[in-house]
């Protein structure tokens, strides 16, 4: 009798399971109230298109999203149909020919921010992602404190940064003694390239140069370098365990409780330091990170594209989807619930959107200006090396001319490897 | 020399065993036989999405073996091994004893030796990491409020401060494990022995010399084999607490491993697998070899 029953229970089920067509799936990850915002959207383009979409929750570590969305594309699923990639991953999933070309959908790039488009989106003259919010690297800084010590603007160069975070964290240390000067990202991992790239890029330098080559050992590379290495070792205004530790949360948390004066991180500690119970409420703004005198400013460029698989078995659908969260309505939504900053442009005037987020203005202009790293299908293999060796620098273990001649030499080979 | 050993049964009795043993062996071959080829097919392959999928012989192994990163990283992981082991070990054996003897609360302490081992690492990874942190960290904390240090130290700062950073928080996890298995060899000693010694005038020390330790040996060449299989595949740790910094020094062989495998270059990471498995493979063979094992078992 009991076998009758599993037996049954299992016919049943192998039924259940067979009579599913395909299902249109958007794969996205993040904190809890991103996850709500997706699920609105979904609701609303349901609502809107009678097209029911199945969302697969990823988790919001960046890595693991791109596990997850690495191993259903290798395996050619049909799911997910649609998905949100990091702008550093586009390269790879484009030239794995595994992002179907937006071109065919009659998708406007248009009012989107050309140059993000053009260096992150396009993979051989074919769109292949649309940029739904965007990301750079800003100066957060404690404008009470600078005014206290007699400074009516943040920090243009490097240079003064560092006169300013030693002079105010010296005479902070008397009450604070947990107090730093400057906090930024500089353990082993992304996040220490996304900074490495901004003081690069502002003393002239950078990664990879026009024509693919490696610019890693330019000399403006090396005197950021060591500039990076002496806010910790030589003027000790950020923490010496900035190279083992600091990550975008460690960081925010330390300007947050009132523990720094400068603090270099993404968009998103915005509306967190704004938060009621931050103690740096009304105390701190933002402003373009420092570059070198006769170089300028640089944001590296962040922030989530939405793409649709090569292998989706509904493409049409998909399409619909795409051009529903980047429609305007859908990009001002995540503008005043999420406080993000879209990939629209047409939606930075919007009045509702200024009025949530006041800083969007200043923000807008960075982004236009913001540097990508390289677009490269190896790029996770030239940041891993780049990582090791500019985080050995921070350490102290080797010369930071060594540093980088080392790092250019590996990137060297890789980039034979791939050239053959 | 198999029908010797089979000759004593009644030939249902093989089928039926042969017939039991079938779901195992279908498991065995699933999940971890099957795997294991697969790694090994798939290290002599270039399988990056975005390169071509081809043979490519021993390139991989090549290129993994005229990697200084590569070198470095075995070295750390058999330092980590070797300093964790000996601990565990050292350890181990104090604890056992201890709990070996009667006193009130013994059961209680036996269960509650346990939960370190009960604990995911990656979960007491990250109580570790709270405790060293530099600016919130209880360690830190204590040190400069006892006097100790001056200023507060960054634990993961140097290459020797983060190996032994790890070293502490795996040898707090894990010679719970050791003390267990260890206990269960000192159990097996018949207590006749340590009469009959008494009686014979033996001291302590002597007891333990002679009778102890030879006898628990085997098991604890047991505990040590799995011990250093574990340590030499060590990551979450590692992922946890250094991330590799500072500058790499402290990535081990599943660490590089790792980097491949989310670097979506499968055929490296693949042969990174192969090597770290020969590495664990040899040592085993060295333990058993060094510490006469058949004899012993027999």
């Amino acid at each position: 009798m009991k076998k009758i029953l599993i037996i049954i229970a299992l016919a049943l089920f192998s039924l259940m399971s067979c009579g599913r067509g395909p299902q249109l799936t958007f794969m996205v990850g993040g904190a809890p109230n991103e996850l709500a915002y997706w699920e609105e959207v979904l609701d609303a383009f349901e609502k809107e298109t009678g097209i029911s979409v199945n969302m697969i929750r990823q988790a919001s570590d960046t890595e693991q999203r791109k596990q997850s969305i690495l191993i259903a594309l290798r395996g050619q699923r049909p799911d997910p149909d649609v998905m949100l990639m990091d702008v550093a991953w586009i390269g790879q999933l484009a030239s794995s020919e595994w992002l179907e070309p937006l071109d065919d959908y009659n998708i406007d790039a248009s009012p989107f921010f050309p140059s993000i488009v053009n260096l992150a989106d396009t993979y051989e003259s074919q769109l292949v992602g649309l940029p739904v919010y965007v990301d750079g690297g800003l100066l957060y800084y404690r404008k009470d404190l600078l005014e206290k010590y007699g400074y009516n603007k943040p920090p243009a160069y490097w240079s003064e940064l560092v006169e300013m975070a030693k002079k105010i964290q010296a005479e902070e240390r008397k009450t604070n003694p947990n107090f730093w000067g400057y906090v930024w990202q500089g353990a082993q991992y992304e996040g220490l390239i996304c900074n490495a790239l901004e003081v690069f890029a502002s003393a002239g330098g950078g990664f990879l140069g026009p024509e693919g080559n490696s610019i890693v050992n330019s000399p403006a590379n090396v005197i950021a370098l060591q500039t990076m290495v002496d806010f910790i070792n030589k003027h000790k205004v950020s923490p010496p365990n900035t190279y083992t530790d600091m990550k975008e949360e460690e960081v925010r948390q330390m300007f947050q409780n009132g523990n720094a004066l400068f603090e270099r991180n993404w968009p998103y500690a915005y509306g967190l330091h704004r938060a009621e119970d931050s103690t740096v409420r009304d105390k701190f703004d933002t402003a373009p990170l420092p570059s070198f005198p006769g170089g300028s400013s640089a944001s590296t460029l962040g922030g989530w594209h939405i793409g649709i698989s090569r292998f989706s078995d509904m493409k049409e659908e998909a399409a619909k989807l795409v051009e529903f969260i980047t429609s305007y309505e859908t990009q001002k939504k995540l503008a005043v619930t999420l406080g993000w900053n879209p990939g629209r442009m047409d939606v930075y005037t919007n009045p509702e959107v200024i009025e949530a987020n006041p800083n969007i203005q200043n923000l807008k202009e960075i982004f236009m200006g913001a540097i990508p790293r390289p677009t490269v299908p190896y790029y996770s293999q030239l940041s891993v090396i780049l990582q090791r060796h500019l985080n050995a620098a921070l350490a102290g273990n080797v010369e930071p001319n060594k540093a980088i001649e080392a790092a250019h030499t590996e990137i060297s080979k890789v980039l034979e490897e791939y050239a053959k | 020399m198999q029908s010797k050993f089979l000759v004593q049964y009644e030939k249902r009795e093989v089928r039926n065993a042969y017939a039991f043993l079938t779901p195992i062996l279908i498991v065995i071959f699933l999940f971890i036989l099957f795997p294991v080829i697969g790694t090994l097919w798939k290290s002599f392959y270039q399988d990056t999405s975005f390169l071509p999928f081809e043979f490519v012989g021993f390139r991989n192994y090549a290129q993994i073996l005229s990697d200084t990163k590569f070198w470095s990283a075995l070295v750390f992981t058999l330092l980590f091994a070797l300093a964790t082991v000996v601990l565990e070990a050292v350890f181990g054996l104090i604890f056992a004893l201890l709990l070996n003897e009667s006193f009130k609360g013994r059961g209680i302490m036996r269960a509650v030796i346990l939960i370190p081992w009960a604990i995911p690492t990656i979960v007491s990874a990250q109580i570790w990491r709270l405790m060293y942190d530099y600016t919130y960290g209880i360690i830190n904390h204590l040190l400069t409020s006892l006097g100790f240090i001056a200023d507060k130290v960054s634990w993961m700062g140097t290459t020797s401060s983060a190996f032994w950073a790890l070293v502490i928080s795996d040898v707090w996890k894990t010679t719970p494990f050791v003390v267990i298995i260890l206990l269960a060899g000192l159990q097996a000693i018949p207590q006749d022995i340590y009469k009959q010694a008494r009686v014979d005038g033996a001291k302590m020390f002597k007891r333990f010399r002679s009778i102890t330790l030879p006898l628990v040996a085997p098991v604890l060449l047991i505990a040590l084999i799995f011990r250093t299989i574990d340590a030499i595949r060590i990551f979450d740790l590692v992922y946890v607490l250094t991330g590799g910094a500072p500058g790499g020094t402290t990535e081990t062989l599943s660490f590089i491993g790792y980097n491949y495998f989310t670097g979506d270059i499968f055929g490296m990471g693949s042969a990174i697998s192969v090597i770290t498995f020969i590495v664990s493979f040899m040592i085993t063979i060295l333990y058993i070899k060094l510490g006469r094992f058949e004899k012993n078992i027999k």
